[in-house]
């Protein structure tokens, strides 16, 4: 047994079959053949216990006086375990009064669990005399985790258990059926007093509490990083004097008489001016560049060195990670309270510092850190990682419900992006945590607009039928885009893995931050926040617009208020050359720029890339409707001079188009862009142009730009898109290989000792329990965690435990109970491990992960434990299937 | 003491700013084409429009009360053909929630930077005369060496030794948050 191997250091995988393992233990059938009917009763039932899972997992409302008879079985099965845990022995006749009782409970309660009922039933009822010892112990077998993890809400818990360590993936079975377990002792004891009632009502609407603060708090949160970002953005070209606290436009918001000749109001000091110089001539550009060149540096490295010193982890965007922990991994501190204050700060540092980053992504993390944090108020959520992530998926959408000013879209993006398990009282959550979210930063009105985004624009222009084919030409251009710069930005991020680059973090933030500075002044395009050039380029030109974009040949002298196509002036294609210098520029910084040190998104980048293309585009379209409005493609409906094409939409569907290419979403971004337009009339150009850079962006490239960093930083994410298509069967998987054998424990013959030397010679997370070592027949799955605690737990608590003390995790009707005494340990056991027999198609098991949030599963052969199959395997496995290393998967 | 005194530098700051200059919160914005444009009809002369804000009521919020009192002299009675293409708008906002929270954030930052330069200078001085065997941050296997002393002061249990020992533990795990990102490159490249 000892220097066995669980799960060996991974040599060649060789193709194993059951075979060795039949024969192993020829001495397994003396003992246990007449049970063995039991057992695959037991296995049965077990797999029926999952089934409830999974339809709980999905979310379907499982009333459980729909029961059919065979699950109700099953939980007085369940009860009767629980009362043979205490001792050890059991009755056929409690599984039929169990059964009675739980028939009664559906009756009269239908809205509570049967099963509970049955709780004390078989407690009651576990000192009747041990007559069919192998019947019992096996139906104990099958007693399910709902029972097993009722200690959630007692009184004598071992501290730590159901956590899980930092780089750990969690089992959302047991997870939920320990949040299962706990609601039915609350129900139950909701009858006893007043308090208990008002607890359990608690506990009911805690759920929507927490997602109420979460949207508070997010909104609030949200208010404060535009406020500080746009104070500071505008820091770098001067200061209000009397009101230093107000940004430009907030400066000169009173001002009577303005301009725009200018641009500048009287109150609003540009830093030349400020240090007594004029405000035009060379003099004042170059001391202008250099306090924008010197600020944006100081922000930057302040940035970059809060962030290295207080929380590195707040560095990036935050989404890859983020949906790798919403799958179900744990990273301790990643969504802590520094990591949020540094993330907020750093974010408008970085923001105001000019780079090509975004606040977007960032803000989803930010909202996560929120949820996290406040969902340690309630212990429903705060203390069970399954439920946690529910919240998280909440505050997902929140996230995002503010950084668009689209709580639809946030939802969607939710669902569609970063979650992994939605179900639909999820989606009503976010939805309720979007809108308030919402509703808080749009009270807050950062931006003086009215709205809560500064690119907001309403449009209520009609296109064309022709119109499409150009919309679709931009979804072709923004997936070519959004394939350059993801083969890019991950060709520099694995370079800067892997060279000395990386050991200079914040020297790299500084130079590119310096190289932005310099290269960005010149060209006002993207000298300008690039929210406000996303503004510019949404925007028609109309009396209000000034900029040379807008310089066409217009005649104002119509009192008719539409704006009609006109002749581009000088200034427009002065304008044009501008911005495609800007559009490479901004595509180049950008690859450098997202994976640097300091928090930063790339939603507002590819939405600049997008419109600035699709604004080009879309002047050249409208030049082509004024010189030759009567060709076939206007089909005459340029003819008559208004209302024929808006670059502004051109820039906006340019804009949807390079972001569906990088993060390949489609519904919610559709969703995202026309809440930002205010206008459901381009969800058909928009929805073409997503489709379009989809496509393109797939048949480039296989991942978009999060998946791709996922895949760059080895994360134990188990995609649910892809879809696992070899033929490998489970025995191929597991672990043992061939010539290794199996770490297992006894279920009542090992002594403290031995479980010790097991836990100190091998790293496995966990221990299949079976009934003996010669028989190999399954018992359930103990934790390493848990198993360690447990112990320790025992040696401080309980007296008389030495190296000699027989642990006991299952089943001891025919032992002793006289010294030395045993350790009893069947509430860390997992009695209802999911397993899956040898020649299960991988394909079948992959599905299981993906949809039950497995963290492992046992393989069978003939009803013997053969192997286990962990995560890791299985991304191992898919990874050595696609060629990649399977090394590079970060796991514990 | 220390924070005490930063309380009460924040507190006199924020009386100051909030006894200072006061701007309107409400203001009707019109944006019109120059009068000359309209006036002489000819395209492309002088297009550059103009801005006016006013303080009115919101119902007041149109081109005949706004602009009419300010350029009527330079239209001269042709104001059913300017003032169609004017564009009022009234907007709100709120100033007292812009300045305290660009002082907040401020009052974060400054507070931030001035622990970080604790950490960086202060702290390893205080440390080393605490105790002789600090490690630097970036060694590897100073955990033990941290938490040892943290543990043996916990024993005497009062609240600043909690405090110490709860700053230990955090200092821990951003070294190791440094390590994983800055050093290993596991995480978040």
């Amino acid at each position: 047994m000892q220097g066995e191997s669980l799960r060996s250091s991974v040599g060649a995988l060789e193709p194993s079959t059951g075979g060795p393992y039949i024969d192993h233990h020829p001495r397994a059938l003396s003992r246990v053949e007449c049970s063995v009917p039991s057992q695959a009763l037991a296995c049965c039932s077990q797999k029926l216990v999952k089934i409830v899972n999974l339809n709980d997992i999905s979310g379907r409302v499982f009333v459980r006086g729909e029961l059919p008879d065979y699950l109700r079985h099953n939980g007085a099965n369940a009860s009767n375990g629980r009362g043979a845990q205490s001792t050890s022995e059991d009755d056929m006749v409690d599984i039929t009064a169990g059964l009675q009782q739980a028939a009664a409970a559906s009756v009269t309660t239908p809205t509570s669990h049967g099963t509970f009922q049955l709780y004390e039933h078989g407690g009651r009822n576990s000192n009747a005399s041990a007559n069919s010892y192998t019947i019992a112990q096996y139906f104990s077998s099958s007693a399910g985790d709902a029972v097993l993890f009722s200690g959630m809400s007692g009184d004598d818990d071992i501290p730590g258990i159901g956590q899980y360590d930092d780089f750990h993936t969690i089992d959302w079975q047991r997870d939920i059926a320990r949040d299962r377990m706990r609601h039915r002792y609350i129900v139950k004891k909701r009858q006893d007093s007043i308090w208990d009632l008002i607890k359990g009502a608690h506990d009911a609407w805690s759920g929507w509490v927490c997602v109420l603060l979460v949207g508070v708090c997010t909104g609030i949160v949200a208010g404060v990083i535009d406020i500080g970002a746009s104070w500071m953005t505008d820091l770098k070209f001067g200061i209000c004097p009397q009101a230093f606290w107000l940004n430009r436009e907030q400066c000169c918001w009173s001002d009577t008489d303005t301009t725009f000749d200018t641009g500048n109001c009287s109150q609003w000091l540009t830093w030349p001016e400020v240090l007594g110089g004029q405000r035009q001539g060379p003099g004042a550009y170059i001391i202008s560049y250099l306090f924008y060149i010197v600020w944006a540096l100081v922000f930057a490295a302040l940035s970059a060195s809060l962030v290295r010193m207080f929380a590195p982890y707040a560095c990036g965007s935050g989404i890859p990670e983020i949906k790798t922990i919403l799958s179900g991994f744990i990273i301790r501190g990643y969504l802590g309270k520094w990591t949020l204050i540094i993330k907020v700060v750093g974010l408008i540092l970085s923001v105001s510092s000019g780079l090509s980053l975004g606040k977007e992504g960032p803000m989803v993390h930010i909202a996560s850190c929120l949820g996290n944090i406040l969902s340690y108020l309630f212990p429903k959520y705060g203390r069970n990682e399954a439920k946690k992530r529910e919240i998280l998926s909440a505050a997902a959408a929140a996230g995002v419900s503010v950084a668009f000013g689209a709580p639809i879209g946030g939802v969607l993006f939710s669902l569609e992006e970063v979650s992994y398990y939605f179900p639909l009282k999820t989606l009503w959550r976010s939805f309720f945590c979007a809108l308030i979210a919402a509703f808080i930063l749009r009270s807050i009105n950062p931006f003086g607009n009215e709205h809560s985004v500064l690119f907001f624009v309403e449009y209520n222009k009609p296109w064309i039928f022709f119109e499409l084919i150009p919309f679709v030409g931009l979804g072709i251009i923004g997936g070519c885009i959004a394939t350059i710069f993801i083969k890019a930005n991950i060709f520099w991020c694995r370079y800067r893995k892997f060279s000395k680059l990386g050991q200079y973090p914040v020297t790299e933030v500084l130079v590119v931050t310096l190289v932005t500075a310099i290269i960005a002044y010149p060209n006002p395009y993207t000298r300008m926040n690039t929210s406000e050039l996303i503004y510019l380029l949404f925007n028609q030109c109309g009396i209000s617009n000034s900029d040379p974009l807008c310089d066409y040949n217009r005649n104002f002298t119509d009192v008719n208020s539409a704006i009609e196509k006109a002749a581009a002036g000088p200034g427009v294609y002065h304008a044009i050359w501008l911005l495609v210098l800007a559009l490479v520029l901004k595509l180049v910084m950008t690859i450098f720029t997202f994976g640097i040190k300091v928090p930063c998104g790339l939603f507002i980048p590819s939405l600049a890339l997008g419109a600035i293309a699709g604004r080009i585009v879309g002047i050249g379209v409208e030049q082509l409707a004024y010189n030759y409005p009567r060709i076939w493609l206007f089909s005459g409906e340029c003819s008559t001079g208004d209302d024929c094409i808006t670059p502004g939409l051109y820039a906006m569907v340019g804009a949807a188009a390079v972001l569906g290419g990088v993060t390949r979403m489609t519904v919610s971004l559709v969703v995202i862009m026309f809440e930002l337009t205010g206008g459901v009339r381009y969800i058909v150009p928009l929805m073409a142009a997503a489709m379009a850079s989809k496509w393109v962006g797939d048949a480039l490239g296989r991942q978009g730009i999060y998946d791709a960093h996922i895949a760059l930083n080895g994360y134990p994410f188990l995609d649910s898109k892809d879809e696992f298509q070899h033929t490998s069967l489970a025995a191929d998987v597991m672990q043992p290989k061939r010539n290794e054998t199996l770490s297992v424990i006894t279920q009542d013959s090992m002594t403290v000792d031995d479980v010790d030397t097991l836990l100190k010679e091998t790293e496995h997370n966990g221990y299949p329990v079976v009934v003996s070592k010669e028989s190999q027949y399954l018992v359930g799955f103990v934790l390493r965690r848990d198993l360690n605690l447990a112990i320790a737990n025992a040696r401080r608590t309980m007296e008389g435990i030495t190296g000699q003390t027989i642990v006991i995790f299952a089943g001891t009707g025919n032992q002793p109970l006289s010294p030395p005494p045993c350790l009893m340990l069947n509430r860390i056991l997992d009695m209802a491990p999911i397993t899956v027999t040898d020649q299960t198609p991988m394909e079948t098991v992959v599905d299981m992960f993906r949809k039950l949030g497995l963290r492992q599963t046992l393989v069978t052969h003939n009803g013997r434990l053969l192997g286990v199959i962990t995560k890791k395997d299985v991304l191992r496995h898919v990874k050595q299937m696609d060629n990649e290393d399977p090394n590079s998967v970060l796991f514990n | 003491m220390y924070f005490k005194f930063i309380a009460l530098v924040f507190a006199t700051t924020c009386a100051v700013f909030v006894s200072g200059h006061s701007y309107e919160d409400n203001r009707c914005k019109c944006v019109c084409p120059s009068p000359a444009t309209v006036l002489n009809n000819t395209a492309g002369a002088d297009r550059s429009p103009f801005m006016k804000s006013a303080n009115v009521q919101p119902n007041k919020c149109n081109c005949e009360s706004v602009i009419l009192p300010r350029v009527g002299d330079q239209i001269k009675g042709r104001e059913q053909e300017f003032c169609p293409r004017c564009e009022c708008k009234y907007e709100n906002r709120n100033t007292t929630i812009i300045k305290v929270v660009v002082i907040i954030v401020i009052w974060v930052i400054m507070l931030l930077v001035v622990y970080m330069g604790f950490l960086i200078c202060l702290d390893p001085l205080i440390n080393k005369r605490a105790k002789a065997s600090y490690q630097e941050h970036t060694n590897e296997d100073d955990e033990s060496t941290l938490g040892g002393p943290s543990q043996q002061m916990g024993a005497r249990g009062n609240v600043l030794n909690r405090v110490t020992h709860q700053q230990d533990k955090w200092k821990r795990q951003v070294r190791e948050q440094r390590r994983n990102i800055y050093d290993r490159h596991t995480m978040l490249n």
